[in-house]
């Protein structure tokens, strides 16, 4: 210990453990083992005027969509290995599968598969921020249409 | 400035003065004394006047000195062979030839002895010698208590004594 | 009385009028009496004085104004800009401060990079948007949509009139109206 009290070597310590310590922070980032991937499942209609309150923190997404009503039908929330997949249930029958494919620049690629009975909807791969979302929209359901929140957080 | 011109001219030949005792060599001596001056220009601001401004300069100019010193490569004999000059020229003003010569040996080996002295036995025997300081102002120039000083000058003298006794 | 050996090793003191009374009388006492004391008070008078006028002899050689030019000029040298910018940077980057910068630099530098993974949206611009890379509907419509103020990318999956999917209540309003 007597050799830490000379500053040339707390220097040398010191920057050792910073570079070390971002290589294990920029490793990790780069290379997430997880991405905790949330699905909220929203039923969007004209029936009436109402916002679920547990939608808190979306409206600014959702009430350009000019639908009169917006509902929470579920939320759930599966942490996928990276190069895994994650399949989430979704009302009417239909199915979406979600898988990582890469990280970088703080950004997350999800390949993105909805199925309706087993067949496949829609195909896409979306380049999203981490901890960010984006919005999948459009299928029927009970007179309205199902909106899609899919978010991802690198872990 | 003016006022630090003023120091200067009062202490200047007081300071080289000690430094020379130190140093054994005239511009060695020279630059030092210089050296001490600016050191004291610079620092100025900080005296605070706790101790007079002559044991706070030669504070400065023992430390430099000391410094020196501990830089010097020549040999002992280089302090004869400067001192030569100056001692042909108190020779020149003593009516006694034979006390000339006795002198002048007596000189030659008393800077021979003081050569042998640590830095430290040195400061003390010159600042004393020539100064006349007090053990309380050596000590607080040369960072020690009153004892040590006379201790010091006690030992040096001693030294001086037995290497001189032929001459003395 | 004190024994000469004892005596010799205070004649330097009582020569510098250092010791007190008491023993400054007994010195001078003895001295008046003891031949081989008073010769070695002669001898430190000797040494002395033979060192004191050695050097001032010396010093007094020394004029007062080439010596004050000598130091105006280390002084004036000294105190130029480019002396004084580095007599500055030397004081404040010492080794043991330099030792801290280093690290801290890093350390800042991390944190700034890392800033976006806690700060959402820290970066604005098109890297905060999602960015569709491929898209295959299987031949159904497809809007591909930019909110700009939420920064939200929306897919948005038109209906497929001709298959057995369920129809929306009102049909014209089954589409984001953007």
């Amino acid at each position: 210990m007597r050799l830490l009290r000379n500053p040339p070597n707390q220097l040398r310590l010191f920057s050792l453990v910073l570079t070390l310590a971002a290589a294990w922070v920029g490793a990790a980032e780069r290379n997430p083992h997880s991405v905790q991937v949330t699905i909220r499942t929203i039923l969007a209609e004209n029936k009436s005027d109402d916002y679920d309150p547990k939608l808190k923190g979306m409206e600014q997404q959702l009430k350009p969509l000019k639908y009169r009503s917006y509902r929470l039908l579920k939320a759930e929330d599966q942490n996928v290995p990276a190069k895994g997949t994650g399949s989430f249930e979704i009302p009417g029958g239909r199915s979406l599968t979600v898988a990582p494919q890469d990280f970088q620049d703080n950004r997350i690629a999800l390949k993105v598969r909805l199925t309706e009975r087993d067949k496949p909807v829609i195909d896409t791969t979306v380049k999203i921020p981490n901890k960010g979302n984006f919005i999948l929209g459009g299928p029927p359901h009970e007179g309205g249409v199902l909106v899609l929140s899919i978010s991802a957080t690198a872990q | 400035m003016a006022s630090f011109q003023e120091l200067v001219s009062r202490y200047h030949q007081k300071v080289y003065m000690v430094i020379l005792g130190l140093l054994h060599n005239r511009d060695d001596a020279l630059e030092v004394a210089q050296e001490t001056f600016l050191r004291a220009y610079r620092k100025i601001g900080s005296f605070e006047g706790g101790s007079s401004f002559y044991t706070w300069v030669y504070r400065i100019a023992v430390n430099l000195a000391i410094d020196a010193q501990r830089r010097q490569k020549r040999n002992p004999l280089d302090f004869r062979e400067t001192m030569d000059g100056v001692l042909e020229a108190q020779e020149e003003t003593a009516r006694d030839p034979f006390a000339d010569v006795h002198d002048r040996e007596l000189r030659e080996n008393l800077i021979r002895a003081i050569n042998e002295l640590t830095p430290e036995h040195k400061a003390v025997i010159v600042l004393r010698t020539i100064e006349g300081l007090s053990y309380k102002d050596i000590g607080e120039i040369l960072g020690c208590s009153e004892g040590t000083v006379m201790s010091r000058l006690h030992y040096a003298r001693k030294k001086l004594q037995n290497k001189l006794s032929a001459f003395l | 009385m004190r024994d000469c050996q004892n005596i010799r090793e205070s004649i330097g003191a009582w020569l510098d009028g250092e010791l007190d009374a008491a023993e400054s009388e007994s010195i001078t006492a003895h001295l008046a009496s003891c031949d081989e004391c008073r010769k070695a008070r002669q001898q430190l008078e000797s040494i002395q004085h033979i060192l004191k006028t050695t050097l001032l002899a010396e010093a007094q050689q020394i004029e007062f104004l080439p010596f004050w030019r000598g130091v105006q000029l280390r002084i004036g040298h000294k105190t130029s800009w480019y002396e004084q910018a580095l007599q500055r940077a030397r004081a404040t980057f010492t080794l043991s401060r330099a030792a801290w910068l280093v690290p801290a630099s890093i350390a800042v530098l991390l944190v700034i990079l890392s800033l976006e993974s806690y700060i959402p949206g820290w970066r604005e611009g098109r890297n905060s948007f999602a960015s569709v890379e491929s898209i295959d509907a299987y031949g159904r419509n497809v809007a591909l949509l930019r909110q700009n103020e939420s920064k939200t990318t929306v897919i948005w999956l038109y209906e497929d009139q001709e298959g057995e999917n369920e129809t929306a209540e009102e049909p014209a309003k089954s589409a984001p109206a953007f």
